[in-house]
């Protein structure tokens, strides 16, 4: 049997006495994206940085390509083809935005791909073109809209080329029109649009997301986490008829 | 003939172009000139040994500049790295009998080591806390010294360290060489890729583990980086001074290197040489003139705090990027720096007011 292109199993972490996620399983495709939904303190985003190596989990395993990550190094992780973003962006706020991208033009795993650019600098305005920021590339980071910081944050994940990508709220506080944007350039990552000449195919991704109707859009499955413990897990369609996952998250109102 | 007259055009192209367009260029080329020059002008031996002195803190200056204001290591200890060079360097030449130019370097190397030794604890500490745990490292170091005085010499130190060169004008040429060399070098790291690295690693540690590069191994890399330039330095001490002792461990000097980089500038390299240049030979005439109304109280560190406080209150940034910003301005389009009275980039030539 061929092996899943992530595996988690039994994933569990608490902090303190609060159980973040709760004995979490779940596998996902090479070709899938995955949204991830649930209520405020769910343990969505402890979940993603559960998967990326920046939080050790209590117990559990997680398997990528086969091979167990579990407890490694997140650098070795990002390098290995798990790249991630972070809810409150987190750019080097006094370097330019091209720099910004250049850090993770410089890790092992995008200094070993992409042979046909040479230079670092090209491969960070590639990415920055990508998100649609290349002509703020030699602004201070500080300047930045927080619109545009969801994309610096989107080029310099997508800049370590990876198999896997982690977006938290990609949406978080952009306008209608951005968020538009937004969820074109994340469905043409995926088919390996423009972007696509340094990947062979675009990359899978998990989406956390509270704006479920652009959400809907772009995944073809979605995951429901309450208190830990996922309660639904299904095509969108599935997931707004079901009753648990209206109690706890949606609302009577629906999408 | 021709060839010469190839390679002068050249130099003046490139003089006219790319030096003389920038006031802090100008200053810069102005410096190293008049730093070169000025053995011409006088010999005086007092006034050399203060310049060489200066240059040798400028090293170290510098060296705290690249650990902590550009990798954000606040180091308050970095008088460690010095003494350490310097017992080094000193054991070398006066039990093994090694020249200065095999001594020093090996003194570095214990800089580096040293680099290693502090940086390996250190990696899991941040702000506050690391710059304690800095602080403790040379007051322990300074203990062990004390502890075994048959190798260190304990309080008085090891004396008699071969001279550094022949001449007190071959030691000037050498130190202040040495510091330009060195300061370009530090200039030149903090300007590459590695530099990128860790400037970002300054801004945000967890960022830059996520964009998958090993930040244990870039920190390190600052740690023994500024420990090999703080080791020259620390050599270069005892091998002028002919003395290595527990004054180089001193809370007070790695307090006085940070002094000198806030002062100047941090995160810029040349902030902290230029804050050494102004204050160390600004205190010794101070000293010189003080020295003439001994009815005075001793008001000389006093004059020294007032300056530092009244410059950065004044000048937040340190005096040199102030001063900097002042003769120069930034093209809004391409980020070019020109002078201050241009009106159009001498680049893009875009507007710049």
């Amino acid at each position: 049997m061929a092996q899943p292109f992530l595996e988690i199993s039994g994933l569990h972490k608490d902090f303190g006495g609060l159980t973040a996620t709760n004995e979490v399983s779940f596998s996902m495709g090479r070709d899938e994206i995955v949204g991830l939904i649930g209520p405020n303190g769910a343990g969505k985003t402890t979940l993603v940085r559960l998967i990326s190596g920046i939080l050790r989990p209590d117990r559990g395993k997680i398997r990528f390509k086969g091979k167990n990550i579990t407890g490694k190094k997140t650098w070795d992780i990002v390098n290995m083809g798990i790249a991630c973003t972070f809810q409150n962006m987190r750019p080097f706020r006094r370097l330019p935005i091209i720099a910004n991208v250049m850090v993770s033009c410089l890790s092992p795993r995008a200094m070993k791909r992409g042979e046909w650019v040479k230079k670092v600098e090209a491969k960070a305005m590639d990415a920055l073109e990508f998100a649609g920021i290349s002509d703020m590339a030699l602004e201070k980071a500080s300047t930045l809209s927080q619109g545009d910081l969801k994309r610096l944050e989107v080029a310099r994940a997508v800049a370590t080329e990876p198999e896997l990508l982690l977006l938290d709220e990609p949406f978080g506080g952009l306008s209608p029109a951005e968020t538009d944007l937004m969820a074109k350039s994340i469905a043409r990552l995926h088919k390996g649009g423009r972007f696509g000449r340094l990947h062979s195919e675009g990359p899978a991704m998990i989406i956390i997301e509270h704006k479920l109707a652009q959400l809907m859009k772009i995944v073809d499955r979605i995951i429901v986490l309450d208190f830990g413990t996922i309660i639904a897990d299904g095509t969108p369609e599935k997931i707004v008829a079901n009753p648990e996952v209206i109690e706890a998250y949606l609302g009577e109102g629906g999408v | 003939m021709g060839l010469l007259g190839v390679y002068f055009r050249r130099t003046v192209g490139i003089l006219r172009t790319e030096v003389l367009v920038l006031p802090s260029r100008v200053a810069v080329l102005v410096f190293i000139v008049a730093l070169m020059a000025l053995p011409i002008f006088t010999q005086d031996y007092y006034f050399l040994r203060v310049l060489i002195l200066t240059s040798i803190f400028a090293i170290f200056a510098a060296s705290w500049d690249l650990l902590s204001g550009f990798t954000g290591q606040m180091n308050f200890g970095h008088a460690l790295f010095f003494g350490v060079a310097a017992y080094v360097t000193a054991l070398l030449n006066l039990k093994l009998g090694l020249p200065p130019y095999f001594s020093i370097p090996l003194g570095a190397v214990g800089g580096v080591l040293t680099g290693l030794v502090v940086g390996i604890p250190c990696l899991r500490l941040k702000g506050s806390y690391l710059a304690l745990t800095t602080l403790a490292f040379p007051i322990i170091l300074t203990g062990i010294v004390f502890a075994i005085p048959e190798v260190t010499g304990g309080e008085l130190g090891l004396a008699g360290l071969s001279r550094l060169t022949g001449s007190r004008v071959m030691d000037y040429y050498l130190t202040s060489g040495l510091m330009l060399i060195l300061g370009f070098t530090m200039w030149k790291i903090t300007d590459s890729k590695t530099g990128i690295i860790l400037h970002a690693i300054r801004e945000d540690e967890l960022a830059v583990r996520t964009a998958g590069v090993n930040t244990t191994r870039y920190k390190l890399l600052a740690f023994c980086m500024s420990g090999f330039f703080a080791g020259v330095a620390g050599g270069l001490y005892a091998h002028f001074m002919r003395l290595a002792g527990p004054s180089g461990l001193e809370v007070g000097l790695s307090f006085q290197v940070i002094i000198w980089a806030v002062f100047g500038g941090m995160v810029t390299i040349y902030g902290p040489i230029a804050g050494v240049f102004i204050l160390y030979p600004l205190m010794e005439i101070l000293r010189v003139v003080l020295d003439q109304f001994p009815s005075l109280p001793e008001i000389r560190m006093f004059i020294f705090a007032a300056l530092v406080l009244l410059t950065l209150l004044f000048m937040p940034e340190g005096l040199i990027p102030w001063v900097r910003d002042k003769i120069e301005t930034e093209c809004p389009r391409c980020k070019v720096r020109n002078v201050f009275s241009r009106h159009r980039c001498r680049i893009c030539d875009a507007a710049l007011d």
